[in-house]
């Protein structure tokens, strides 16, 4: 009998074990709430590699004598994909065949080490002349390491009349003039028509200004209350039922009305209240964590969206569900609305022909609060050739700029190459009309970024994904405690 | 002083002579040829560490280069670290799953070495080579595994838990759900304790069998003899895979980094302390308070394994002290 026992217990244990080796195959975990593909460089929106087969990097070229070498690092946003190294080596390759004076190299790092590798690279006083494409979350990683580039725009009469001013004031800050526009990614209202239509509402409006009509005909505002009131009504349960009528089911939802795609809780608070700086002090020692009412009532509203009595935005074990495209929902086409930026676009043909872009909701004084990511090229203060890289610079920015944003499916910032990359998306998504609505966004830049500077940005932004992720998967969290708890690591963060 | 270093000789320790001629010389062959090893031990281990302990007074990034002059910030990193709920949570989540961990990983390896030094299993060669071999498979494979067989979408586990019946809104999200994520590092260190279990086979092999004989004898049935005999024999055993498994715990790092992405999700939960360590030097680049945290590391790891070797004497048998 005893025999037996151990031999049963054996057997399944081996079995166990052996079945361990066969299933599941080497797929890693379903993406995180916050991991969004690569384009663009949003924070937590790191690419993740470790699930797709590992990509082959170029070796820099090899320095020539007689000429002054200005090298390119890539891998802190995007531009590390196979495609993307050989586009911009051929750009490289197309610089240094124009002259004879400077030779650019192009070295691209693993995004998963290019924060290792340039931290190191600088710490030996050997760091690259020119990071990019790199955005805010990148670019804070390493404040106070770049370039004010002020003088040489001065000197080289660079000419900005192609941007957007707005575009070109985003990148004044305490450190300077860190950057020129490259590429930008506006946001705005993704939304589902045959949801709208299968629930009778009014699309949201295409253009600012105009009023929306609920279903008993009365025209209101848009703004985040209207917003909040129709994704409700878009919210159904198994029973056909929305969240605002009795009986409903919230524990049996199969469609909700919103989803803030790939947003951290800065990206929300910078919509629903309004860019803000968000520490005091100017030293360390002495800042201290500084959020507005504002935005502790957006994270508020998220958690009340996923949990509250009407909730309406999934959670985050539903939005990592595969029912909802493993942490993109509305490509999973469950979801009616999403406010995200113009980089979705590279991540949403899973989601039907029906959906349709719409302007962002205003605050409640009527004021839009619209946010841009954007990426560009910065210089680093250590370089020993500030004039050849500027020139460098210049070249990627201009006479590449088409190029380099088509294979980063970046939106130009400038102004005369975007007639070219609406037609791009016009031709992949013809039955989208309201593309102006990115052009129009263009003016809604949040300044200071929802990325903005903070002391020790990377683990400050850190310490609020936890909170967020804390938000998604805790139904009975101590909001007011968890929040109050998030602003003291802060101020401890900053200070570090 | 210095006269008492100008009269230093080398003497040989517990014998007050002086060395010979020929002792001396051999001691110097002897240092010239652990020289290279003394270098090495120098320049990767003891330096490192001096240096460490003065990053802590230090405030240095990464990134502010090897040139420049040190800043001197006084005690300023222990204020921040006694400030710093963050690193009080990740020791809090690293104690927490250390709770879950300690005892499958004490008992799991245990029963396992009963079990394969049972005379009544067959083949325990071919299972005792079974149940060691994920020891040699790399462990970042292993956790990539798991992490796909864990997968709440596809992974074979929650599949065969749908077949089995279990309603898709029930199924446990392992890594991605607070409730679940410990015992989910639980399973995959479950994998690995082939090592642990070889240890305490050796242990049980060790075990005299007149003390066997004896209790059969005197009538002792099997929990009679394994908490009489076994267990006491084999305490050194155990003791030795408590110390190491302690010491591991505390440094816990790979699966959260692979498996979670270092990122602490789901909700903080897996924000260990070593991966607060490992982030803080490379990912925030603060080297001074990195390595503060390393030493606060080092204290916690020093007291515990003090505390366990006081404990010692009153659970650990050794044979050869109680026969002196």
């Amino acid at each position: 009998m005893k025999k037996n026992l151990y031999l049963l217990i054996a057997v399944f244990m081996v079995a166990s074990m052996l079945l361990a080796a066969c299933g599941g195959g080497t797929q890693a975990p379903a993406p995180t709430a916050t991991e969004a593909p690569a384009a663009g460089d949003t924070p937590g929106v790191e690419p993740t590699e470790t699930a797709e087969p590992t990509p082959t990097y170029l070796p820099p070229a090899t320095p020539e004598a007689g000429k002054i070498q200005v090298r390119w690092f890539v891998g802190l946003g995007t531009g590390t994909d196979p495609g993307q190294q050989l586009d911009q080596k051929k750009i490289a390759d197309d610089f240094n065949a124009s002259q004879d004076k400077i030779q650019l190299i192009l070295e691209v790092v693993p995004y998963n080490s290019a924060t290792d590798t340039l931290s190191t690279e600088i710490a030996s006083g050997n760091g690259p002349d020119i990071v990019g494409p790199v955005g805010w979350s990148g670019s804070n990683a390493f404040y106070g390491q770049w370039l004010d580039l002020k003088d040489l725009i001065a000197k080289n009469n660079y000419d900005t009349t192609d941007f957007d001013p707005a575009l070109v004031n985003m990148y004044q800050t305490e450190e300077g003039t860190v950057g020129l526009p490259f590429a930008t990614y506006p946001g705005a209202v993704f939304y589902q028509k045959k949801m709208f239509d299968e629930a009778g509402l009014a699309y949201p409006p295409a253009k600012y200004g105009e009023k929306y009509k609920m279903p008993d005909g009365s025209e209101v505002d848009w703004n985040w209350d209207t917003l909040t009131k129709i994704a409700k009504m878009l919210t159904v349960d198994k029973n056909n039922k929305d969240a605002t009528q009795d009986g409903f089911d919230k524990t049996q939802i199969v469609q909700y009305g919103f989803d803030p795609q790939y947003m951290a809780p800065f990206h929300l608070a910078d919509y629903i209240s309004g860019a803000a700086k968000v520490y005091t002090g100017d030293k360390k020692g002495e800042y201290k964590a500084a959020l507005p009412d504002g935005w502790k009532a957006a994270f508020k509203w998220w958690y009340d969206g996923m949990w509250g009595p009407q909730p309406f935005i999934p959670d985050g074990a539903k939005e990592q569900s595969a029912d909802y495209a493993s942490g993109n929902p509305f490509d999973g086409g469950k979801v009616a609305m999403a406010v995200t930026q113009s980089w979705y676009t590279c991540c949403i043909a899973e989601a039907g022909s029906s959906w349709e872009l719409g302007v962002l909701p205003a605050d409640a004084n009527g004021k839009v609060n619209g946010r841009v990511d954007a990426d560009t090229f910065r210089v680093w203060k250590g370089t020993k050739h500030p004039d050849e890289t500027f020139q460098v610079l210049a070249y990627l920015l201009g006479p590449s700029a088409q190029a380099l944003t088509k294979t980063y499916g970046a939106m130009p910032a400038r102004k005369s190459l975007l007639e070219a990359w609406f037609n791009d998306e016009k031709t992949q998504y013809p039955f989208v009309k309201n593309w102006d609505i990115f052009t129009v966004d263009l003016v809604y830049v949040d300044v200071p970024s929802g990325e903005g500077y903070m002391p020790n940005w990377t683990e400050a932004w850190n310490r609020t994904v936890t909170f967020q992720t804390l938000m998604q998967n805790n139904a009975t969290m101590d909001f007011d405690a968890e929040y109050n708890k998030m602003i003291d690591d802060l101020t401890v963060i900053f200070n570090k | 002083m210095f006269e008492e270093l100008s009269n230093f000789k080398l003497r040989i320790p517990g014998k007050g002579r002086n060395l010979t001629g020929g002792e001396r010389r051999e001691a110097r062959y002897g240092l010239s040829f652990i020289s290279l090893w003394i270098v090495g031990f120098l320049a990767f281990t003891l330096i490192p560490v001096i240096a460490t302990l003065i990053f802590t007074f230090v405030d240095l990034k990464i990134t502010d280069g090897i040139l420049n002059p040190l800043k001197f910030v006084g005690l300023q990193n222990y204020e921040t670290l006694f400030k710093d709920s963050q690193v009080w949570n990740s020791l809090g989540v690293t104690l927490k799953f250390g709770l879950f961990a300690l005892p499958v990983a004490i008992l799991f390896p245990l029963l396992l070495a009963l079990l394969m030094n049972s005379k009544s299993l067959k083949a325990s060669t071919l299972f005792r080579s079974l149940f060691y071999l994920p020891v040699i498979i790399p462990f970042v494979a292993a956790v990539f595994l798991w992490g796909g067989m864990l997968n709440p979408e596809n992974g074979w586990i929650n599949q065969a838990l749908a077949a089995m019946g279990v309603a898709q809104a029930s199924l446990p999200r392992w890594v991605n759900d607070t409730t679940w994520v410990y015992p989910s590092y639980v399973i995959m260190g479950i994998w690995g304790v082939g090592n642990a279990m070889l240890i305490l086979m050796s242990g049980l092999q060790g075990v005299p069998t007149e003390l066997y004989d004896a209790a059969k004898v005197d009538g002792a049935g099997w929990w009679a003899t394994f908490t009489n005999i076994t267990l006491p024999m084999i305490s050194p055993v155990i003791f030795y895979n408590l110390t190491l498994t302690i010491v591991e715990l505390f440094q816990y790092f790979l699966v959260p980094l692979v498996v979670n992405h270092g990122t602490g999700e789901p909700g903080g939960a897996t924000l260990f302390f070593n991966l607060v360590l490992y982030k803080t030097f490379f990912t925030y680049q603060s080297m001074s308070y990195g390595a503060t945290m390393a030493w606060l590391l080092f204290v916690v790891i020093l007291i515990v394994t003090i505390v366990l070797f006081a404990t010692a004497r009153y659970w650990v048998y050794y044979a050869s002290e109680s026969n002196r």
